[in-house]
């Protein structure tokens, strides 16, 4: 079968169109999420002047990568955590049997 | 077993913006009249009481422009005709009437009955004539994008016919949480076209779950190589920005979005999967739109199991409660494998619950709890498992074909 050609958009873009209302939607979902990260990964954006499509992806953008990077950061503490707790049972254990204790 | 089931590892669904069956793929009647679109007889009263017939003069952006109105209130005015008596029947003639609404313009209201000529759409037009075609896919409530994207993800909307913060409040898990927690074990992902773009589905699995995204690229990398998940949920870009890329054009097709660069990416994701044989040969991909975009159609939704939820009159804002027991305005919905015979054309009934219904009955089998409306919905892929009823198998050829189409993206 033939190559089918598909055309190309000409003229298409305009990140200063007004905001759909779907975007709005997006735009609050994502600002609900954004007051659940921690402080220091909030932005600074304030939503209500968000008019343009432009500014809504970069609103988007900012809250979605912050919410990758908090689970990031939060995966990562507890995997440290896991790491000392499981290094500290088998220091206490060592020390345990070094002394010829019983352990509790 | 058929050997298109054998075969399947694999399914993918590309899931669009705002636009009706007649609108998209009403011109194929010409082509073949199994299809179900446009025909001289179908019309909408103006607000002049004038018959404004479905024309092919639909234009690739700055038409729609508002952007119709497909919220509960209005798609009921497009659906009842503006009857709100108790024993009221539908019949498809509000749509002219609900568009007038937004501008009071009456030459402006009648371009809501446009549609596209087949060859402004090589890519939708060509896949529907060359794969599955279903006549009878519908939105699952008549009502916007957020709840009819949530029976895709969850075979429900919670209750929810519109677009505020829409939070999981029964054990009705998405179908990405129950693969991934199976035994055995399936994969699942969603892949949002990038973070300026992101997800449609935030307050539940974006916040909670991040990991389950990927991005677009992601999905032409896995796709390259090999690693597509079980089940694939690819979202299109919801916005003109710019990317370190360069300008990125919204391709959801969304009005008043670049209906052009919509198809390009429908073209770009079919062959993502086309150009790796062996993904070809076990994937399946699904392409549908969420909602009709209060764009006309002419097929009356049918009434359907009802979910467990309801909507209160204050919440459709109609003055009228709904039961979520009727479906919403027909979508494009094609269904897309080497193992489907060329123009194959399906007729049963479907809606977003369907989505979460196949994955499940085909990955897991039994499972539950599911929603009454998911438990209830036809499957578009039957499971591999016998004896498979051949008339409802769409994966049903015995030899791969070999003269699907290519596009040049």
């Amino acid at each position: 079968m033939a190559l089918i050609h598909v055309p190309r958009p000409e003229n298409a873009w305009n990140p200063n169109r007004a905001v759909n209302a779907l975007l709005k939607s997006q735009v609050l979902q994502l600002h609900e999420a954004e007051l659940k990260l921690p402080v220091r990964q909030q932005t600074d954006i304030y939503i209500n002047a968000i008019k343009t499509e432009g500014e809504a992806a970069g609103y988007v953008r900012q809250v979605t990568e912050a919410i990758h990077a908090a689970h990031q950061t939060a995966a990562a503490k507890q995997a440290r955590s896991r790491v000392k707790r499981t290094s500290k049972v088998r220091t206490k254990k060592k020390m345990t049997r070094k002394r010829g204790r019983t352990p509790r | 077993m058929p050997p298109g089931l054998d075969n399947l590892r694999h399914i993918v669904v590309l899931m669009m913006e705002n636009r009706s069956f007649d609108h998209m793929l009403g011109s194929l009647t010409a082509v073949n009249p199994q299809i179900d679109g446009v025909t001289n007889q179908l019309g909408n009263p103006d607000t002049t009481g004038a018959l404004v017939k479905p024309q092919p003069l639909a234009q690739f952006q700055g038409q729609l422009d508002p952007d119709p109105d497909h919220h509960f209130p209005a798609v009921d005015l497009q659906i009842f005709g503006g009857d709100t008596s108790p024993n009221r029947m539908a019949n498809m003639q509000g749509f002219v009437k609900s568009y007038f609404n937004q501008q009071k313009d009456v030459g402006h209201s009648q371009k809501i009955m446009y549609y596209f000529a087949q060859n402004q759409l090589p890519v939708l037009t060509t896949l529907a004539l060359e794969f599955a075609v279903f006549n009878r896919w519908f939105a699952s409530i008549p009502g916007p994008t957020i709840c009819n994207r949530a029976f895709a993800h969850y075979g429900t909307s919670f209750g929810r016919v519109d677009m505020n913060l829409l939070y999981v409040n029964e054990p009705f898990k998405s179908i990405y949480d129950r693969l991934i927690n199976a035994t055995p074990k399936h994969t699942s992902k969603l892949y949002y076209y990038d973070t300026a773009s992101s997800t449609m589905e935030i307050t539940n699995l974006l916040q909670n779950q991040p990991e389950l995204f990927g991005t677009y690229q992601q999905f032409l990398d896995d796709s390259k190589t090999g690693n597509l998940p079980d089940y694939s949920f690819v979202e299109p870009n919801y916005s003109d920005h710019d990317s370190d890329d360069g300008e990125e054009v919204a391709s959801d097709q969304h009005p008043d979005h670049n209906v052009q660069a919509g198809e390009l990416f429908i073209a770009s994701v079919y062959q993502a999967i086309k150009q790796n044989a062996n993904l070809w040969q076990s994937t399946a991909l699904l392409v549908v739109y969420d909602e009709h975009g209060g764009i006309y159609d002419h097929v009356v939704p049918p009434a359907c199991t009802p979910d467990q939820f309801q909507a209160s009159p204050n919440d459709t804002g109609i003055g009228m409660p709904f039961a979520f027991d009727r479906l919403g305005v027909r979508v494009p919905a094609i269904l897309i494998s080497p193992w489907i015979p060329k123009g194959t054309i399906v007729n049963r009934v479907f809606d977003h619950a369907s989505i979460p219904g196949t994955l499940t009955k085909f990955f897991l089998g039994d499972y539950s709890p599911r929603s009454p409306r998911e438990t209830s919905a036809d499957v578009f892929i039957e499971p591999n498992v016998a004896p498979v009823n051949p008339a409802r198998n769409l994966l049903s050829l015995d030899i791969m074909r070999t003269d699907c189409p290519d596009f040049d993206v």
